[in-house]
């Protein structure tokens, strides 16, 4: 182990009497970041939230510019020297106040700055004109200073980017903008290390590729550090007392809700997890009613709750005047709650990596113990909960996907750096052609991609008046237009979700935001809670909802459209194991398939608990029409693939119309026709043969691409969203992408980023290898078809599912014979 | 394929378009063209598919072969936005027409009276044409028959199985025609039918009517 004395670095004796003074002393993986940092080396740097890694880049930052800056202090030069990006700028004031401790102890008069969306006007034009020595900022403000004229010089002395929580980039749109930005940075900054920090994630080195570029210099000399903070984590599952009454389906979970008293009541402070902000609301409301002793000692906190609400509870954590805070992934990340002894995960995660970073929460202390409860919602999560532990106890932990080939996200970018200061083609191209998302850029695709700004289209067409990007006499692509650079500025950034209105009372004051697609259920005079308060609401007027407080008892909540994360195929299969186990002796199963023990002779009665070799078929019927479902265990996302695949096989021998249905259990094929099963059995739908092709044809015929479509329209540019609190609502905007894939499906059906929308429907999610596995397993076993009176346990969590996808290879005209009702509005 | 209805005494008959063809008068009834956006949202920046404004010149130059009418009456929204080249398009499309054409005032039409002038093309407020009174907003008034655009009417339909269908339609009310909107990339708006309307579907190329008792 290097210690201060026996470092290649003499100048981290610094480090070490700061840490000794703190009364600390430096893990390894802190004092091997510092040897590498200082080394010249690039690097990622696998730590847990809590564990001191802010400590582990901070410090060789600012070793490694007084080592080469000896006089800085009577000679101190202004200008950026490092920029810390973290995804969340919730966290930047906590990444702040670290690097500030050290620059203070240190006597370094470096200005920590901090530059997010929530930065003030004022304080960015004295950034513009005197940049803090080290910034704070996320990708999106990154690419803002991409898109000021003149930002070659604001970069030009700095030489150390950290990433932080890149695993939460990673695997989304902003890891793309990310590499971007860092494919830009590394030539304007000649002397540049860049490191990135990741929680555990089952793809930590392909996360370091994509961070510094595959077959980069960066990447050949770099590092991968492993905290290895040693950490025992213990899985309990809270099993109901009765089976009989046990849900079969449901998210909430508030039957068990007593279950949990006793464990608050012994424990300093508890975060119960929350999957969605709707539950969590409910939650709080319920738990607060039944238990009005506790208080002033529960708290919420969810990412719609105001600001100086949210840190009023993460101070109140901190110092221990809280017992029990229910929250959403809004405390995932960031923020060091020493107190936190105990965590209760309400409902599946669906990610054992999310799990464990939730289990991390609590028992902080090196050394200690993390507990973290699981308390199931209903029947069929035990199954999961009992997954968990095996999980858990594997590190089974997920991929992080990155994407490739984000043409939206390349179009933006283009034009971010058309309105600075220009680009030249050949020298972006060779930026962006060495990162990892664009390393198959292909010379055609490239050049698709400049007509597509300057033009368009491909080619010049007359009357047309198509105006963005223009090429000067120099043959540096711009933006001359004032309009087109404004309306860019305000759309720079990748998230795309529901529009949010911001929910004031009518007196004034602020109380959150919240989804468009709530509000517009709601009619005037309805009470909903919201925040932990009933309030009734009265109108919109522009984009915020008007209400005031209400004495009556709510009627609705909102119902938050939590993420869908879906299981890892070490996940599923440890998930399908489990299930098998059910056909075991009861000694050897894991207790909470024993308490399943009701709900499994519930479902032999009609059909079977299929074991290794067996894949189940259920058919009934209910007033909704058919009901076909296929039980393959292989997860969400290779079950919606699997469904997408089989319905428009079935479609291509008989016009049928589908509305899909999937979980991480199984799928639906539900139709108002009975499908011949059998004639689903001896066309060997199930077939690997010709996958991707029908699997392509399968995507034509429903409408996923199309909600895909939707943020590409965006990212792009193609859909304008608005100026910010007054402009388009998100209803417009949807309508118009609506339109617009309509238009390039009939109109231009080779464009890219119309065809981005197919390709990232299931590319990015599922590796083909994965389905086709599945696929060859399935050809291994028996398929068992139970044709059944009524719903089966298994059944009833697919079967209510809403969120549908659907397939149609009838005659419109003949559809719409078949109607039964018209639908009105409020109506679901 | 057309669909006949008898509205108000008169024979008209509805084309998949959304077209309404009133023989007796040898006229043809469109709404809601909105010429003009395609160029629009291009010349802001968004590069909506350049074909897809044909489209719009390809229907109508069809229709008139079709039909040979002797009157088009655009019921108002004929150009989306402010002058832009797409204009060209059409200024070229009407001086080859044979038909004539009027337009009734939309909120959308903000071209100077002058250029529809110099291509004689009556602009009015609105017309009464038989028992009925043609408008650009619906206008419902003591008596007589409207016929207006300007809603871009659809309808959700649904079935066994949680089947959904959201098609574009004629809306006929008891003493009211709803035209669909005619132009490429509009985007519909759905209306909540009420006990005796009376709802015609656009569906690939077809008119289907939807059964009374489904209201």
């Amino acid at each position: 182990m290097a210690t201060g004395s026996h470092s290649r670095h003499p100048i981290t004796q610094q480090a070490e009497d700061w840490f000794h003074r703190q009364g600390w002393s430096p893990f390894p993986f802190q004092r091997h970041t510092w040897e590498a940092f200082l080394d010249g080396k690039h690097g990622l740097l696998n730590a847990p939230t809590g564990s001191g890694k802010t400590y582990a880049l901070w410090f060789p930052i600012l070793l490694e510019y007084l080592r080469a800056h000896p006089e800085f202090r009577s000679q101190p030069k202004k200008g950026l020297k490092a920029i810390w990006i973290t995804p969340l700028r919730a966290l930047s004031q906590e990444i702040r106040q670290s690097a500030e401790r050290i620059t203070k102890d240190l006597d370094i008069p470096f200005e920590v700055g901090i530059r997010t969306g929530d930065t003030g006007t004022a304080e960015r034009a004295r950034q513009r004109k005197t940049m803090p020595d080290l910034l704070i900022t996320t990708p999106e403000s990154l690419h803002l200073l991409l898109a000021t004229k003149g930002y070659a010089r604001i970069f030009r002395d700095c030489h150390a980017v950290v990433v932080d929580e890149w695993h939460e980039l990673l695997g989304t749109k902003r890891g793309v903008q990310m590499e971007l930005g860092l494919s830009r940075l590394k030539t304007l900054c000649p002397a540049l290390r860049i490191w990135g920090i990741s929680a555990t994630i089952g793809n930590l080195q392909q996360a370091r590729e994509v961070l510094l570029g595959p077959g980069s210099e960066a990447l050949s000399n770099s590092v991968l550090i492993r905290a290895h903070v040693p950490k025992r984590i213990t899985v309990r599952s809270l099993l109901p007392e009765r089976m009989d009454t046990f849900p079969w389906r449901g998210h909430l979970g508030l039957h068990m809700m007593e279950s949990l008293v006793p464990i608050i009541l012994e424990s300093k402070t508890t975060l119960i997890f929350t999957n969605t902000r709707g539950q969590c609301e409910i939650w709080f409301q319920q738990f607060l009613a039944r238990h009005p002793e506790l208080a002033g000692e529960i708290a919420m906190h969810h990412g719609s709750i105001d600001k100086e609400t949210r840190l009023w509870v993460e101070q109140a954590i901190r110092n221990e005047s809280l017992k029990a805070v229910f929250c959403t992934s809004s405390l995932d990340l960031g923020v060091d709650f020493a107190p936190v002894e105990t965590v209760i995960q309400i409902g599946g995660p669906k990610g054992v990596a999310r799990f464990l970073q939730r289990a991390g929460r609590s028992g902080h202390r090196p050394g200690r113990e993390s507990v973290i409860y699981f308390l199931p919602t209903h029947a069929i999560e035990l199954v999961e909960a009992a997954a968990l532990q095996q999980a858990v106890k594997l590190q089974a932990v997920e991929d992080r996907t990155p994407y490739l080939n984000s043409y939206d996200v390349l179009v933006q970018y283009l034009t971010t750096l058309a309105i600075s200061d220009g680009f030249r083609p050949e020298e972006i191209y060779r930026e962006v052609s060495q990162t990892f998302c664009y390393q198959a850029l292909s010379r055609d695709q490239w050049e698709w991609l400049l007509n597509f700004l300057v033009l368009g289209s491909q080619s010049l067409q007359s009357y047309d008046e198509y105006r963005k990007v223009e090429v000067d006499e120099d043959g540096i692509f711009r933006v001359t237009n004032r309009g087109v650079a404004m309306r860019h500025r305000f759309q720079i950034g990748t998230i795309v979700g529901d529009a949010q209105l911001t929910v004031k009372y009518q007196q004034g004051g602020y109380i959150g935001t919240i989804e468009e697609y709530f509000i517009s259920k709601l009619q005037p005079g309805d009470v909903f809670t919201f925040a932990g308060r009933n309030l009734e609401f009265i109108r919109i007027r522009d984009m915020v909802a008007l209400v005031r407080k209400s004495a009556k008892k709510a009627g609705k909540t909102p119902s938050w459209m939590g993420g869908r994360l879906t299981l890892s195929s070490e996940m599923s299969r440890i998930l399908r194991e489990e299930l098998y186990s059910a056909a075991m002796p009861e000694e050897q199963q894991a207790e909470e398939i024993r308490a399943l023990r009701p709900l499994f002779d519930r479902q032999r009665l009609e059909s079977i608990v299929p074991g290794p070799s067996q894949l189940l078929l259920e058919t009934f019927q209910t007033q909704e029409g058919y009901h076909h479902i296929f039980y393959p265990f292989e997860g969400r996302f290779v079950h919606e693939a699997m469904a997408s695949l089989l319905s428009y096989r079935v479609s291509l021998l008989t016009p049928i119309t589908f509305s899909l249905a999937y979980n991480d259990y199984g799928f639906e094929l539900l139709s108002d026709q009975e499908l011949d099963v059998q004639m689903v059995l001896d066309n060997e739908l199930f077939s690997p043969k010709f996958l991707l092709d029908d699997l392509q044809k399968s995507l034509n015929a429903t409408e996923m691409a199309r909600r895909k479509f939707r943020d590409i329209a965006v990212i792009s540019g193609l859909v304008f969203t608005g100026y910010p609190n007054k402009g388009v609502k998100m209803k417009h905007l949807q309508s118009s992408s609506q339109l617009l894939f309509e238009v390039f499906r009939d109109y231009e059906p080779n464009n890219l980023l119309f065809r981005q929308a197919f390709t990232e429907t299931f590319e990015h999610q599922l590796e083909e290898g994965r389905l086709r596995l599945a696929l060859e397993r399935i050809g291994r076993q028996e398929i068992v078809w139970k044709n059944c009176e009524k719903p089966t346990p298994f059944s009833f969590p697919i079967i209510t599912d809403r969120l549908r996808e659907k397939l149609s290879s009838e005659k419109l005209a003949d559809r719409i014979k078949r109607m039964t009702r018209i639908l009105t509005r409020g109506a679901r | 394929m057309l669909h006949t209805e008898s509205i108000a005494g008169e024979t008209l008959q509805m084309h998949p378009w959304g077209a309404l063809y009133w023989e007796a008068r040898n006229m043809l009834l469109l709404s809601d063209v909105h010429l003009g956006k395609v160029t629009h949202f291009r010349k802001f920046g968004a590069a909506v598919p350049l074909q897809a404004l044909k489209r719009n010149f390809s229907r109508l130059q069809d229709l008139v072969e079709t039909f040979r009418p002797q009157q088009i009456c655009f019921l108002g929204d004929l150009f989306h936005s402010h002058m832009n080249r797409e204009w060209a398009y059409f200024e070229a499309w009407a001086q080859a027409c044979p038909s004539r054409l009027v337009l009734i005032e939309g909120n959308h039409d903000i071209i100077s009276p002058l250029r529809y002038d110099a291509l004689d093309i009556e602009l009015v407020p609105e017309l009464n044409a038989g028992p009925f009174t043609l408008t650009h907003h619906p206008d419902l008034r003591e008596d007589g028959f409207n016929i207006c655009g300007h809603i871009h009417p659809a309808v959700r339909l649904g079935g066994m199985g949680r089947q959904r269908l959201r098609l574009p339609c004629f809306f006929l009310k008891e003493r009211q025609l709803i035209l669909p909107a005619f132009g490429a990339f509009t985007g519909t708006h759905a209306l909540n039918p009420q006990p005796g309307d009376r709802i015609f579907t656009l569906a690939d190329g077809r008119v289907v009517p939807l059964d009374r008792t489904s209201t």
